[in-house]
């Protein structure tokens, strides 16, 4: 086997020597993180050092300096990115949902081409909103009505009902209370099928996931 | 058929000069900082005019289709920087996106005003296609200024929901959904307004015009439906093509909305 079939039967994330700066600020340099399909990896790091900006990276909202960036073993570039986004779900951690009421925003992504082959689930969101302790009564509210936890879940409930494969969850759980925050991270626990990359400063987190990697100050780094 | 207006003597418009040393007089007397500023503006004004009435009347004189349309390329030209300025973006090429934008947002309206609604077998009559058009490419530059800024602006500033759309497998044109609905808004706003009050607050420009000209007011009515409808319909054409075609240059190929194209 070649290595990119490799990547692809083992490794949902690899990412290569990334540089990333900023004109004269430099997030990281060199860092390099591989994450095999189905592993929870927690993302941990000091503020400033970079743990959202390379979240950012793996969507191809920000363009590195140097290094590649392969997802399902494929390197992310300015034509796969459009292919590859839909492999992944991302939630941060002040989602901005839209405006308009929680459902017609729930609802809203399936109205999309790329998602024209997916179809809405009804009882599977509700499904969701009961784990996530959510309240049905929710649906019919305008999204301005909802405090940041509420938002945090109905945009997780969102890219899962997507049917993605790789979670990549920047401080998606900081608004939430313990018996919440509890509920999502036993979901993403009982999932092996999800590949979960979870940025958090809350280090109570790793006690679900297979392990931990510190984004370092900015010299020479792998993590792998 | 119209009869000409009352020409206005050079001297008797001294009594219009004269009229501006009332205001001139409570600039001066409250301090207001303003003096120079206006003094400039009526200077500018009134040399400006002189220089397009004396080009227009040769150009309507020779009323060669040609040069009423190199005329109104000239206007659109104007009008293209003017947006460019106004907006405050750093466009480079995208500067030919808005004037092709301009130029069918005009041409559209205008053509079928001219040649549609007034039968005029020549449409590049210069008496006609000039000023008309001028009205029309007046309110597109302004309408396109908010449209476009509105755009670029709301992207910008609503930067997370954008990117949120486009993780969730929205295409550019899908994700900047919102952020069009909320420009075109903003743009067409005025006009719509103008329209619903037309009439009852004051006497439109170009019905004021007609009936300067010597026509009764009913046939004013129908110049000033017409001039109406024409730069609605105008205004939308530009700001959604506009939009649309600069576009096409102000993304990475990643969707994401290039930071160079703001001044600021």
């Amino acid at each position: 086997m070649d290595n990119a079939a490799t990547n692809r039967a083992d490794n949902a994330i690899v990412i290569d020597k990334l540089t990333l700066e900023y004109g004269t600020q430099v997030l990281f340099r060199g860092f390099s993180l591989t994450v095999p399909a189905g592993q929870k990896v927690l993302l941990v790091g000091s503020s400033g050092s970079g743990k959202s900006s390379l979240v950012r990276c793996l969507l191809g909202f920000v363009t590195p300096q140097e290094g590649t960036i392969a997802i399902d073993g494929t390197i992310l570039d300015g034509k796969t990115v459009w292919s590859l986004r839909r492999k992944i779900g991302y939630v941060s951690q002040e989602p901005q949902l839209g405006t308009g009421k929680v459902k017609d925003l729930i609802q809203l992504p399936f109205t999309y081409h790329a998602n024209i082959h997916l179809k809405y689930d009804p009882s599977g969101q509700a499904r969701l909103f009961e784990q996530f302790r959510l309240s049905a009564a929710l649906l019919d509210k305008d999204i301005s009505e909802l405090s940041g936890g509420e938002k945090q879940r109905v945009a997780l409930v969102i890219s899962l009902l997507l049917g993605r494969s790789i979670y990549l969850l920047d401080e998606a759980t900081s608004a939430l209370d313990a018996e919440a925050k509890t509920a999502v991270l036993d979901y993403f626990r009982q999932r092996p099928d999800l590949t979960v990359l979870m940025v958090s400063h809350d280090t109570a987190i790793a006690a679900i996931t297979d392990r931990t990697v510190t984004m370092p100050a900015v010299t020479a780094q792998e993590a792998v | 058929m119209m009869n000409a207006a009352d020409a206005i003597h050079p001297l008797a418009l001294t009594a219009g000069y004269l009229m501006l040393l009332i205001p001139l007089a409570i600039i001066h007397w409250y301090r207001v900082p303003m003096l120079g500023q206006t003094i400039s503006s009526v200077l500018r004004m009134t040399i400006q005019l002189i220089l397009v009435g004396l080009y227009l009347q040769v150009v309507f004189r020779l009323n060669n289709p040609w040069l009423n349309m190199a005329w109104l390329l000239v206007m659109i030209t104007v009008a293209d920087l003017s947006i460019l300025k106004g907006a405050q973006f750093r466009f480079g090429r995208l500067a030919a996106w808005l004037f092709a934008a301009l130029l069918v947002g005009t041409a559209i309206p205008l053509f079928i005003f001219v040649g549609v609604i007034l039968t005029r077998p020549e449409i590049l009559d210069a008496r006609y296609v000039i000023p008309i058009g001028g009205m029309i490419l007046g309110n597109c530059l302004r309408a396109d200024i908010i449209g476009i800024r509105t755009f670029y602006q709301s992207i910008r500033t609503g930067q997370k929901a954008y990117e949120l759309a486009l993780s969730q497998g929205a295409t550019i044109a899908e994700a900047v959904r919102p952020h069009l609905r909320e420009s075109i808004y903003q743009a067409l706003t005025p006009t719509v307004a103008t329209m619903a009050n037309i009439g009852i607050v004051s006497l439109p420009g170009m019905m004021t015009g007609v009936i300067i000209g010597g026509n009764d007011p009913l046939t004013a009515i129908g110049y000033q439906i017409a001039i109406m409808l024409s730069i609605f319909t105008g205004t939308a054409i530009t700001v959604f093509l506009a939009i649309l075609l600069s576009a096409r240059s102000a993304f990475t190929p990643y969707g994401i909305l290039k930071q160079a194209i703001f001044k600021s």
